[in-house]
């Protein structure tokens, strides 16, 4: 009964990797250690899609043996900084198994989009 | 003197009643943490279809694939399979506007004025420029329900194709389920 809720993840996968991930530097603000004990961000990724659009991918890791419930949020930016409409920025109901790896990922919703931030925020 | 004594006491409990008729009533943001969660399709279901919608599509470039870009996209039905009155239009015009916010796709006009208009000013100039839609896209929403005991499982399936009506072809298929899951209140009133 204890242990109810606590089911892990185990995977498996290629170990010699053809494709190559873009890793990018992140720069983090952390407001919830919490959250982010537990569910960590290991690390971003980018492409561009066929029409030219900046796809962002972010991994992330639950360090606990329990799932976890989140709600996250890609908000964009041009070149001026300056942050770009877009109807769908709000926020995405995820949930992430024990100990399980887990990408989440968005397309920039134009062509002139340069920058990017992700936001985390804990579900009930 | 018991009639001011009694006034007093009045005045002195009023704030009291008054806070009675307050509500906690504020404004929220779709999708925060406050929402409200029901097995019932909702505002934050069509969000989170259109969203996973449009970002697949975006990603798949197929869009792109026209000659004259952008791609002209006219709305075709979104059938409704589920136990519920819903408006589509909270589904497919999100998806119309992140794609005409994305420069990738314009939308067929639906307004019957702006239509005749069009038709008007072909007439008077004698041409026919009517440019005939690069695709449609089409869709079906689906509820299964699961029960087991007191708890009950609902998945709604969003399907939607983006189809080639010059190719006969669908370029690109996309579907979101949300699945939702709670248990049956003992007692019901």
């Amino acid at each position: 009964m204890l242990l109810a809720g606590c089911t892990t993840v185990n995977s498996v996968e290629n170990a010699q990797k053809d494709g190559q991930r873009k890793m990018i530097s992140d720069q983090r603000v952390i407001t919830d250690a919490s959250l982010n004990r537990r569910v960590a961000i290991v690390g971003i990724n980018s492409a561009m899609t066929p029409g030219g659009l900046l796809k962002v991918q972010v991994e992330l890791e639950n360090h606990t043996r329990s799932i976890q419930r989140f709600l996250y949020h890609f908000e964009w930016f041009d070149a001026n900084g300056m942050q770009v409409n877009n109807i769908l920025s709000a926020n995405v109901p995820e949930q992430i198994e024990g100990k399980e790896s887990k990408f989440i990922y968005s397309v920039a919703p134009n062509l002139n989009c340069r920058d990017f931030r992700v936001k985390f925020i804990e579900a009930d | 003197m018991k009639n001011k004594t009694f006034l007093s006491l009045m005045a002195a409990a009023s704030p009291v009643f008054f806070t009675g008729c307050a509500t906690d009533m504020h404004y929220v943001q779709t999708g925060d943490k406050e929402q409200i969660i029901s097995s019932q399709i909702n505002i934050q279901d069509y969000a989170d279809a259109a969203n996973a919608a449009v970002k697949e599509l975006l990603d798949s470039g197929a869009i792109d694939k026209v000659a004259n870009p952008p791609a002209l996209l006219e709305l075709s039905r979104i059938i409704n399979n589920t136990g519920q009155q819903v408006d589509t239009d909270l589904l497919t015009k999100k998806i119309s506007i992140a794609l005409l916010q994305s420069g990738k796709a314009q939308t067929k006009i639906v307004d019957s004025k702006a239509t005749g208009l069009q038709q008007e000013n072909e007439f008077l100039n004698d041409q026919k420029s009517t440019r005939l839609p690069d695709f449609t896209l089409s869709g079906k929403i689906i509820e299964t329900v699961d029960r087991a005991g007191s708890t009950r499982r609902t998945t709604y399936s969003f399907q939607l194709s983006l189809n080639d009506p010059k190719a006969g072809v669908q370029v690109w298929e996309g579907e979101k389920e949300i699945g939702k899951q709670g248990k049956r209140p003992a007692v019901s009133f």
